[in-house]
């Protein structure tokens, strides 16, 4: 399924130019606010950053970057038709530009959580959080490429759904956590440590996690199946 | 022909006879003006496609709906006052407008850079300077009217449900006069980012990070300030740094109905607005130097 020149060429799309240091940014961002928070007053307080800030925003957005640049620009200029007219299984590109997105959301965005949490001790927490982050990012991942693949929106309709369904409406209604990728992460992680919430019930957010990941990326291979270009809206 | 058209033009390097405009030129003005207008109408997909339309519409149906809500709710309950302020209504769905700008400056300030049809407007008698200017004020006057329209609907409704004319008359005149300093801010930085960097996706993400994620990190630097590190002026200094908090520590300060972690002192006022104005400075100087750039090019 995976094609090893593909991946190289997404990774090469992901950290070419400017786009390497705004993904750059993030980490630095989440770890030196911790790091500063916990010298000026101490871990515990520092700590309430990760979970309001660093994990329902920075992850996502991570995670949002990373997928929209393995696929968007070449959907957007169209530049795609030159590599979707190769034979190569369109579920093996679709395979190969998630790993890449994985590899950056998990580099860019679990990790530096990881970082941040055990700046603050307790490193129960910290592992619990990271594990949130990893289960989250794989899910995110994944679909936010399968909406790279089929609108020229990607980043509006990814950020919609993570910034109004996942936080704004996720706050106001606890039922959405049955819906809400973050949350399943965030289940996956309470597991490990009670500090972190416990919004659904494990075996459900294993499972659909995993759903999402698999339909996700399949989706994505369809779409780039039956793919066809459009001219600038 | 020429004895028809008057004096004989010169400069023309192939006249095929066609009968030549004599009217009135209109200068840079009508060139701006029209400027100003399609970049409003584009701003909402207007004259656009209707898959550019869904966006802009969508993000203004989401703003409405609470406000329609609210407004039901004091009709037919009854209250004797609005249960959230006008401006901190504004606060409350800034993610929709955070979002707004983030997706529609893009339109207005990338593609004709992306495409080089910037040449084609700057091949008019309109300078770059004036072009970036009006630009900006298009997006400017959309995001205002995107808060606007909730606001108004409130407005209507408050006064429909026989709420105090004058209270709700000065509060809803000071949330617009904040929206109109949130918009200038917001439109700046947006414009500022979605001009130099070209690509969409890429403009998107840079916006909501100087304006969501930004606006998260002051919040928590400020409540962290004021309830772990008890400093009423390290927090209320922090809120300095985002159009947000700016926005919301002037409400506060102003007595319209915003909270902030640390109450905004009348001392504070002059350097919230200094930093507001400064900020839409800077952000129209870096236009102005931007389009400078392309136009030269």
């Amino acid at each position: 399924m995976m094609n090893a020149t593909i991946a190289k060429l997404a990774l090469q799309a992901l950290l070419g130019r400017r786009r390497f240091y705004v993904l750059l940014a993030f980490p630095v961002l989440l770890i030196g606010l911790v790091a500063l928070v916990t010298a000026l007053t101490d871990g515990d307080a520092a700590y309430g950053v990760l979970p309001n800030l660093g994990y329902p925003l920075v992850l996502p957005l991570v995670a949002i970057l990373a997928a929209s640049s393995v696929l968007g620009p070449e959907v957007d200029d169209g530049s795609i038709v030159y590599l979707l007219s190769k034979p190569v299984n369109r579920y093996g590109v679709a395979a190969s530009k998630w790993v890449v997105a994985l590899g950056a959301t998990l580099v860019a965005g679990a990790l530096p959580i990881l970082v941040a949490a055990l700046i603050t001790g307790d490193s129960t927490r910290a592992l619990a959080l990271f594990v949130a982050s990893t289960v989250a990012g794989t899910a995110y991942a994944a679909l936010f490429l399968a909406i790279s693949a089929v609108t020229r929106h990607a980043v509006i309709a990814s950020l919609m759904f993570v910034l109004i369904w996942e936080s704004l409406l996720g706050n106001l209604f606890s039922g959405i956590a049955w819906l809400s990728i973050g949350q399943w992460g965030l289940r996956v992680g309470h597991a490990i440590s009670a500090e972190l919430p416990d919004p659904a019930n494990l075996p459900y957010a294993v499972i659909a996690s995993l759903v999402v990941t698999v339909v996700g990326v399949w989706f994505a291979g369809d779409r780039l199946r039956s793919f066809s270009l459009r001219g600038e809206d | 022909m020429s004895e028809l058209s008057g004096t004989p033009r010169s400069g023309v390097i192939h006249d095929l006879g066609y009968r030549h405009f004599d009217g009135v030129r209109e200068g840079t003005p009508a060139i701006a003006r029209t400027l100003f207008v399609t970049g409003v109408r584009h701003a909402y997909g207007l004259g656009r496609s209707g898959k550019s339309k869904v966006m802009p519409f969508l993000l203004l149906a989401m703003s409405l709906l609470p406000a329609a809500i609210v407004v039901g709710v004091v009709v037919l309950t009854g209250l004797d006052s609005l249960p959230v302020s006008y401006a901190d209504y504004t606060n409350q769905t800034q993610l929709l407008v955070s979002l707004f700008a983030a997706a529609q400056a893009p339109v207005l300030f990338s593609r004709d850079l992306r495409h080089r049809s910037i040449v084609l407007y700057l091949a008019r008698p309109l300078s770059a300077p004036v072009f970036a200017l009006m630009r900006w004020l298009s997006l400017a006057v959309s995001m205002l009217v995107f808060t606007l329209v909730p606001t108004l609907l409130l407005f209507a409704g408050a006064l429909l449900a026989g709420l105090d004319k004058s209270d709700q008359l000065t509060s809803v005149g000071k949330a617009i006069a904040l929206q109109v300093l949130l918009a200038a801010m917001v439109a700046g930085i947006a414009g500022l980012i979605s001009s130099v960097s070209l690509r969409r996706g890429f403009a998107v993400v840079g916006s909501v990070m100087a304006l969501i994620v930004l606006t998260g990190v002051v919040t928590v630097v400020q409540n962290i300030a004021y309830y772990e590190g008890d400093s009423e002026s390290g927090s209320v200094a922090t809120g300095l740094a985002s159009p947000w908090s700016l926005h919301n520590g002037l409400a506060n300060a102003w007595d319209a109905g915003v909270d902030t972690p640390a109450a905004v002192g009348a001392a504070w006022v002059p350097a919230y607005v200094i930093v507001a104005l400064l900020l839409v400075a800077g952000c129209l100087l870096g236009l102005v130097a931007r389009f400078r750039k392309v136009g030269s090019r």
